[in-house]
């Protein structure tokens, strides 16, 4: 098994076009995407008769043209050379599926689950891709901790001086790592307030699974009232991906929802759901500025000084080699 | 004169709302369950099932969704929220109850269950659209060397990675086992759809298809609601017939009234189909070693067969003299009134406005029937 079988997402569906094809890369492979119709396709992006990248082509009747000698590519790798009608070329397809918004690849014959997000009764705030330049560890290490979010963050989050306050609880099963964190909501401005119903005095939960086929994160984040378990506003369900491109460079891609539904206070909705997909991309906006901005960040994780918080980072790596990379499983079969 | 004694058969929702309503009137109900617990349908439905229904519409009489619920619930929320409806109106089911005669004695019905008998001035049957599977058998069944599993006994896709899948039954079960089985690695999911069916986004441009139908369509003529609805279809959803859904002549709305047939409310399947990884095939003519033959006369080598093919009422096994009250397929005809003296039915409707919706109506009438002596 590689990380070349677990379905990674790799662009947004907006970002490819009906008649013009996408390059894109996963973990060094450039794959080159591209629609016939409602089907998805994706193929090396080396042609396989003179190796001209077929990014370059055109889409037509669903069909990918390659620019050089206009040999053409159906979704399904099977090709058509125009000069040599007998020929049966083939290249080489990955299985391809458009989903929630995103375009997904995996190893053809593959047979990893899909990774399920459970959006049922929820209204989508936004979909973004950010790339990030990290490993997919240290970017992960950033979404699996809550205590650079004083710092960091903007609305969502702890005041710095009652971080100490923040409870934090990491389970760690075969092949999750749960954190529950619940604390002081930290200060946030009247109008904000407002607009999501956050009583003055509120507990901000911040929860979260992390999965690794592929290496994903799901939080649910909402208010309490302070000290009780009485919620308010709205519950927030994002899904965060880590597809890694390079040994350094990794697409975030975020799925973000909201328990609210827009049909039932579409006054109020129309107001906070722009509302809300702007704080969403600035928040992630600020994490990926800060990745960027650590120079040769530490994938090796032993040896260094560890808190409370970093529970989850440690067995995050350990789930990540095994179920990710699968190293160290037996070969064969 | 004493207190009247009505028997309520089941608790899922309907029993659980008509024993509400009923000790709301001052009446004092047993509830018989065969099951260890309430809501036993709801506990074994495969996992990942929410309510198509929105909880604003879906709430039993008293009780409203918490609020940190979505939308559409989750089993698992449908599950708690039964529970804490049973503790609000201080319902104690007799669990481990199975009734298995319910007869006319006198002026009285006469039921055996599990521990006894008992006698009963009223029965409220509330044993549920979803009593009994219905498991149709097809020719070379037998020599079949795969697996064939109901509805009933799925959980989640986990035990079929990897291996070629055939759901059987063009309901919404069907359609969401099979996405469910693509999702958890099926190497191939075919899904058998015999006839032709609507099929309708769970949400129409962002409102979920119960409200439209509360409040829009309910109150058209079904015709002209019919002409709106296929238009917006044709729209959001287009021809499938070329991925092998073909729409029936009735319209939606009209079919549910006459022909009571929900449409397909589609929670993510059409868009698998459209891309291929999910394909639907025609009726099953007959089973071999290697999997199924379709009516086109195609051959379809498969592991497992699931039959998503719905569920009997199975009225009929326990209650004497229930023909002229059942429907050719054992469903009754008579809704929130008195079927017979003493006799009630709730929750064997599924309407386009949500069952549960439904429900919550026909319990306060047949409670409000039962505790008026006939008002």
């Amino acid at each position: 098994m590689t990380l070349f079988d677990h379905w990674h997402p790799v662009a947004l569906s907006r970002e490819l076009r009906r008649r013009r094809p996408l390059k894109v890369t996963l973990a060094g492979a450039d794959v080159v995407l591209f629609r016939d119709g409602p089907r998805l396709g994706a193929l090396d992006n080396t042609c396989p008769h003179r190796g001209f990248p077929l990014h370059r082509g055109r889409v037509d009747a669903g069909q990918l043209v390659c620019p050089y000698h206009g040999w053409r590519w159906a979704t399904d790798g099977r090709g058509q050379a125009p000069g040599t009608p007998t020929a049966r070329p083939c290249a080489r397809a990955w299985e391809a599926v458009e989903r929630h918004g995103l375009l997904w690849i995996r190893r053809a014959g593959s047979d990893m689950p899909f990774p399920f997000v459970d959006i049922s009764g929820h209204g989508r705030v936004t979909t973004l891709r950010r790339r990030v330049q990290a490993p997919l560890e240290v970017v992960l290490d950033n979404f699996t901790e809550v205590e650079h979010t004083p710092p960091v963050h903007a609305f969502l989050g702890y005041p710095l001086e009652r971080m100490a306050e923040v409870e934090c609880a990491t389970t760690i099963t075969d092949d999750a790592v749960t954190v529950f964190n619940r604390g002081p909501q930290r200060r946030l401005p009247a109008p904000i307030r407002g607009v999501f119903q956050i009583p003055r005095e509120a507990d901000f939960v911040d929860a979260w699974t992390t999965r690794f086929s592929p290496v994903h994160t799901i939080y649910d984040q909402y208010f309490l009232v302070r000290g009780s378990d009485e919620r308010r506003g709205p519950a927030l369900r994002i899904a965060v991906f880590y597809t890694p491109v390079g040994p350094a460079l990794t697409d975030l891609i975020v799925l973000a929802y909201a328990s609210s539904a827009r049909w039932r206070r579409p006054l109020l909705e129309a107001i906070r759901f722009p509302m809300t997909r702007l704080l969403v991309r600035i928040e992630v906006g600020r994490d990926a500025r800060l990745l960027d901005a650590m120079e040769a960040p530490p994938v090796v994780l032993k040896g260094r000084a560890l808190g409370r918080f970093d529970k989850a980072l440690t067995a995050s790596r350990r789930h990540i080699a095994r179920i990710y990379r699968g190293e160290g499983e037996a070969t064969g079969g | 004169m004493s207190e009247k004694r009505v028997v309520v058969l089941g608790a899922g929702p309907s029993g659980l709302a008509v024993a509400a309503c009923l000790r709301r009137r001052g009446l004092n109900p047993t509830i018989l369950e065969r099951s260890e617990a309430v809501g036993s349908t709801w506990r074994n439905h495969y996992r990942r099932l929410h309510l198509h229904t929105v909880k604003e519409h879906s709430a039993l009489p008293g009780l409203g969704w918490p609020e940190q619920v979505p939308t559409y619930p989750a089993r698992q929320d449908v599950v708690d929220y039964l529970e804490a409806y049973a503790a609000k109106f201080e319902l104690l089911p007799r669990f481990g109850e199975e009734v298995t005669r319910v007869r006319r004695e006198g002026d009285a019905w006469e039921l055996t269950h599990t521990s006894g008998s008992t006698r009963a001035d009223a029965v409220v049957v509330c044993t549920g659209y979803n009593r009994v599977p219905h498991e149709p058998t097809w020719p070379g069944e037998e020599g079949f060397t795969g697996a064939i599993l109901h509805a009933s006994k799925y959980l989640d896709g986990s035990p079929f990675r990897g291996k070629r899948a055939l759901v059987v039954g063009a309901g919404n079960t069907g359609a969401e086992i099979a996405l469910d089985l693509w999702e958890h690695g099926a190497s191939s999911v075919e899904l058998c759809i015999r006839g032709p069916v609507h099929v309708v986004p769970r949400d129409l441009l962002g409102l979920p298809a119960q409200i439209t139908s509360l409040r829009i369509m309910q109150h058209l003529p079904p015709k002209l609601a019919d002409k709106i609805t296929l238009s917006l279809l044709r729209f959001v959803v287009g021809d499938l017939s070329r991925w092998g859904i073909r729409r029936p002549k009735l319209g939606p709305v009209s079919q549910v009234l006459r022909e009571k047939q929900i449409p397909l409310i589609d929670v993510g399947t059409v868009a698998l189909i459209r891309q291929g990884k999910i394909v639907v095939i025609p009726g099953i003519e007959r089973f071999d070693a290697e999997g199924v033959h379709t009516v086109d006369g195609a051959a379809h080598p498969v592991d497992v067969v699931i039959l998503a093919t719905g569920y009997r009422a199975g009225i009929a096994a326990f209650l004497e003299g229930s023909e002229g009250l059942l429907d050719e397929r054992g469903y009754p005809t008579v809704f929130g009134a008195e079927a017979a003296p003493g006799l009630f039915f709730v929750g064997f409707r599924n309407p386009l406005t949500g069952q549960i919706h439904d429900i919550a109506r026909e319990a306060e009438r047949v409670a409000a029937a039962i505790a008026g002596g006939g008002r």
